[in-house]
């Protein structure tokens, strides 16, 4: 029974995000793009809920781990002659070496684990409000450092002429990856005795656990998942400081909150249906040819869409669209339809 | 000790400046600090409230109405979206922990800046019926903007009339109270929502005279007006110390002054890494002082961030 | 004739999520009456005053207002409607001086001057005037305690209840604290004290309420207070 509970657990992200990929390949190049991004977002919001959803502990900071991730595997691939034109004044170690795609991918997330170690240290001993602001100061100085900091990057300019690797397959893995790690993570004594710490810290720290120490695993982890996110984000589309910056904090957090901040389930489902309805309006803002006629929605749309979704769900139903809840049993749940249709 | 002297001699405009950006950040510390005071929220869609102004003044300019129209136009806007968002949002989240409504402000903050860009569009209107402002005084030979002046005096006026408002009144008490310790303070009879009624309130108010002085500085509104002053200010208020107003307040004027002075003192390529320190510090506060750099030692045994 | 008592508990229940904090509590306070709540730690007595200030509601039963059930009411409107409470660890605000404290206490009333309500207090408790312009915080224990008494009454409350207003105090401050109790009773309030000080509270209340888990056990009279084995057997049955 228990078994049973841990392998859906599983196996229903993964069926989603599989889904998704398949529903990729069906799809005009055009759209097949959205789906991409989708698969992206997943990434990066269960890289998100591997921390915020175990410790219960807020940040703002995570896109700081993506945009690292970003820079290191745009640095890394970008070929060696097209370098001087986006990024005249990189370091001479980064300006004469080039890597492969997986490897740029796998050291993106190192630098985003290691980045991610370095901020937690001293950060993971604060929680609640502390630590919404000092994550979102490591989110400024991360995003004021990349800006104009050009030995390291490409500083104001576009990540052009990055390989575009991140295609269906890629992107696909990579979001098989981050909810592999993540399920792996929370059922492991780690995440279950930051879990603990989560529901009851004084307790669990009565019983030994290290509040800090188990945050700051998660920290790590979150941290590598989000760098590697970055990697498959840079290796997508030509990104710049701005992409990497408040908008998609925002939106990858909306994405968490809305979908169950509680639950692996809860960060997929939220990351899919937010980044559905997100492509559709952003597809409609550009106007979209629907059967009765076209649907040309002004650009602003999207947010005003997802921060009215976020907002309600915050006031109404806090603990998102999932409750926060794993996936339910199927028993249990056709036991609900079956009373439903019923009554 | 020449530095200073040659900065401080050469460039009164700079100092004047970093006064006058100095008494506007004082002034949204407080309008943040008050209701933080009352709800334990940091509300993040501040710098937004200050925004709404600032189009409020750019469609009086654009429709060719007298100034005094613009300004009543622009309170009458902040001061209803505070209240709406008191209702609408504080309201149904209050009791909730700090963090989930960290998080509701932050959308509230970029759902009104995509009304905003919805509305008006990414390109930005112009509020320029006070640019006269921007217009120098010569005083005893040395020419100052206007705005500098009365951005200070109005700063200055308006901390005065909050001094009294909290010294002096019954609701000023009763929110001194609340801010201390609601519970109690409810046990007594004060009214909860209207305190924070009060406080949205006052915090409207300010936010408004905000937007009229920020618009002469720069008449250009954009969706995004406002929010780089409002994360410096969250900043400045973190730093100051978010438990008393006054620390807060201190903090806000910091900021405001710091960024102005060194915003002018400093050629760019030296002040780009401004946010980076600043933000530095701030994290450092929050690590080994997290009652703010200007809060009294020892005064309050409850730690609210 | 019988008429309405002032205050009335009548089958009170309070929940804390699985704990039981308040089982089925029936009891009344009339005019000019002391009435006890005495019990050990843990027994329910702060609970069933959180629960008359509409702090915890209540998952059963009616608390009752000269007949009008303050069930639902906000701590606010509780204590505009004529109940004050003194509660337990005084909670005076340190930070403002005492006069500020007990113009807060004014909030309670419904409207009009207090004035004459601070002379009242000033009365009963002549440090509290003596200090009006010190901070609350620079105050000694007892006289803090005398603070949140005298905060409660310029409220101009018709119930005061009282959360183990002698806890931490020297015998000394006792008496006061006991004495303005006499006082306050004789200027015609209802008051429900609840304390830990079994023996000197059974003397000086009208009748006393033994609470043992969230259970009424026992009533005790005055006459009892002599009587420390029945005192004894009441707390431990
Ligand atoms: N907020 C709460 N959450 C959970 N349990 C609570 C809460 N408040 C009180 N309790 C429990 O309810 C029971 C009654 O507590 P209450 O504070 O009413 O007792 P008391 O008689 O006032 O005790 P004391 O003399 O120690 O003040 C206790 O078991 C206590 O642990
Ligand atoms: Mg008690």
């Amino acid at each position: 029974m228990r078994h049973a509970h841990a392998v859906l657990e599983l196996l229903a992200p993964v069926v989603l995000v599989v889904a998704v990929a398949l529903f990729g390949t069906l799809v005009s190049s055009s759209t097949q793009t959205y789906v991409i991004t989708t698969l992206v977002n997943v990434s990066i919001v269960v890289a998100l809920y591997v921390f915020i959803g175990n410790s219960g502990v807020l940040s703002f900071g995570h896109v700081s781990f993506v945009a690292v991730g970003a820079w290191t595997a745009g640095v890394l691939s970008m070929p060696v002659a097209e370098k001087p034109a986006i990024m005249p004044n990189l370091a001479a170690f980064l300006r004469d070496t080039t890597v492969g795609n997986v490897g740029s991918l796998a050291i993106a997330a190192g630098v985003g684990a290691a980045y991610a170690l370095i901020v937690g240290l001293p950060l993971m001993r604060l929680s609640g409000l502390a630590a919404g602001i000092a994550t979102f100061g490591v989110l400024e100085i991360t995003h004021n450092v990349l800006r104009y900091w050009e030995k390291i990057g490409p500083g104001l300019n576009t990540f052009s002429a990055v390989p575009e690797t991140t295609g269906l397959g890629q992107a696909a893995v990579g979001a098989l990856i981050a909810v592999a790690v993540a399920f792996l993570y929370q059922r492991s004594r780690y995440g279950r005795m930051l879990r603990a710490t989560r529901e009851d810290a004084p307790a669990a720290r009565a019983v030994g656990v290290s509040v800090y120490g188990q945050r700051l695993v998660a920290f790590t982890l979150s941290g590598a998942l989000a760098g590697l996110a970055g990697g498959l984000y840079v290796h997508l589309l030509p990104v710049n400081a701005e992409v990497l910056y408040l908008d998609l904090t925002f939106i990858t957090l909306a994405m968490l909150v809305i979908g169950g901040a509680t639950s692996l389930w809860g960060a997929v489902v939220g990351a899919v249906v937010v980044s559905a309805v997100d492509s559709f309006l952003a597809e409609a803002e550009n106007g979209v040819h629907l059967p009765g006629g076209t649907l040309d929605l002004p650009s602003g749309t999207r947010i005003v869409v997802v921060g009215t979704l976020m907002a309600l769900v915050l006031i109404v139903r806090p603990a998102g669209l999932t409750a926060g809840r794993e996936v339910p049993l199927p028993r249990a749940f056709l036991r609900g339809v079956l009373t439903k249709f019923s009554a | 000790m020449t530095f200073v002297a040659t900065v401080l001699g050469a460039d009164w405009q700079t100092l004047a400046d970093a006064f006058g950006l100095g008494g506007i950040y004082a002034l949204m510390a407080v309008g943040i600090g008050l209701v933080f005071g009352v709800l334990r929220l940091v509300n993040f869609a501040y710098g937004q409230l200050v925004m709404a102004g600032a189009y409020a003044l750019a469609f009086a300019y654009e429709r060719g109405w007298p100034v005094w129209v613009g300004i009543i136009l622009c309170f009458a806007v902040v001061v209803t979206l505070a209240v709406a968002m008191d209702w609408v949002v504080f309201r149904p989240l209050r009791g909730h922990s700090p963090a989930v409504m960290l998080v509701a402000t932050f959308a509230v903050a970029f759902l009104m800046q995509s009304i905003a860009l919805l509305w008006f569009g990414p390109l930005g209107k112009i509020a320029a019926s006070l640019s006269a402002l921007n217009q120098p005084w010569t005083i005893s030979g040395v020419d100052i903007r206007k705005i500098s002046i009365v951005a200070t005096a109005v700063a200055a006026g308006c901390l005065l009339a909050l001094v009294l408002l909290l010294g002096r009144t019954r609701v000023g008490l009763h929110m001194r109270a609340a801010a201390l310790d609601f519970q109690t303070a409810r046990l007594l009879g004060v009214r909860a929502n209207r305190v924070i009624g009060s406080a949205v309130l006052v915090s409207g108010l300010l936010a408004a005279t905000v937007a009229v002085m920020l618009t002469v500085q720069s008449p250009l509104v954009t969706p995004d007006f406002a929010l780089r002053d409002t994360i410096l200010v969250l900043a400045g208020v973190v730093l100051g110390g978010m438990n008393r107003l006054i620390s807060a307040t201190l903090g806000g004027f910091a900021i405001g002054f710091a960024s102005g002075f060194l915003g002018g003192a400093l050629p760019t390529n030296q002040s780009q890494y401004l946010p980076s320190f600043l933000f530095a510090a701030v994290i450092l506060v929050l690590l080994i002082r997290p009652r703010g750099l200007f809060a009294r030692a020892g005064q309050q045994a409850v730690e609210r961030v | 004739m019988t008429t309405t008592p002032v205050l009335e508990l009548d089958g009170l229940e309070v929940r804390h999520g699985a704990v039981h904090a308040v089982r089925g509590l029936s009891l009344t306070v009339d005019r000019g009456e002391i009435v006890g709540l005495i019990g050990p730690n843990g027994a329910g007595k702060s609970s069933t005053l959180h629960a008359i200030m509409g702090l915890v509601t209540s998952a059963a039963g009616d608390v009752r207002l000269h007949g009008r059930s303050l069930l639902g009411r906000r701590p606010e409107d509780v204590a505009r409607a004529g109940v004050a409470l003194v509660p337990e660890g005084r909670r005076i605000f340190a930070e403002l001086t005492v006069e500020e404290n007990l113009r807060l206490g004014l909030a309670g009333r419904g409207n009009g001057k207090g004035d004459g309500a601070l002379r009242g207090a000033f009365e009963l408790f002549p440090v509290v005037h003596e200090f009006r312009s010190r901070q609350a915080g620079a105050l000694s224990g007892g006289q803090q305690q005398q603070l949140a008494i005298a905060r409660a009454l310029v409220a101009d409350p018709q119930v005061l209840l009282l959360d183990e207003p002698s806890l931490g105090l020297a015998p000394r401050l006792v008496d006061v604290v006991f004495d303005a109790l006499q006082e306050i009773r004789e200027r015609g309030l209802a008051i429900l004290l609840v304390e830990q000080r079994a023996q000197r509270t059974v003397a000086l209340a009208d009748r006393s309420h033994v609470l043992s888990n969230g259970r009424l056990r026992l009533t005790l009279g005055p006459e009892a207070a002599g009587d420390s084995e029945t005192l004894v057997s009441a707390y431990f049955s």
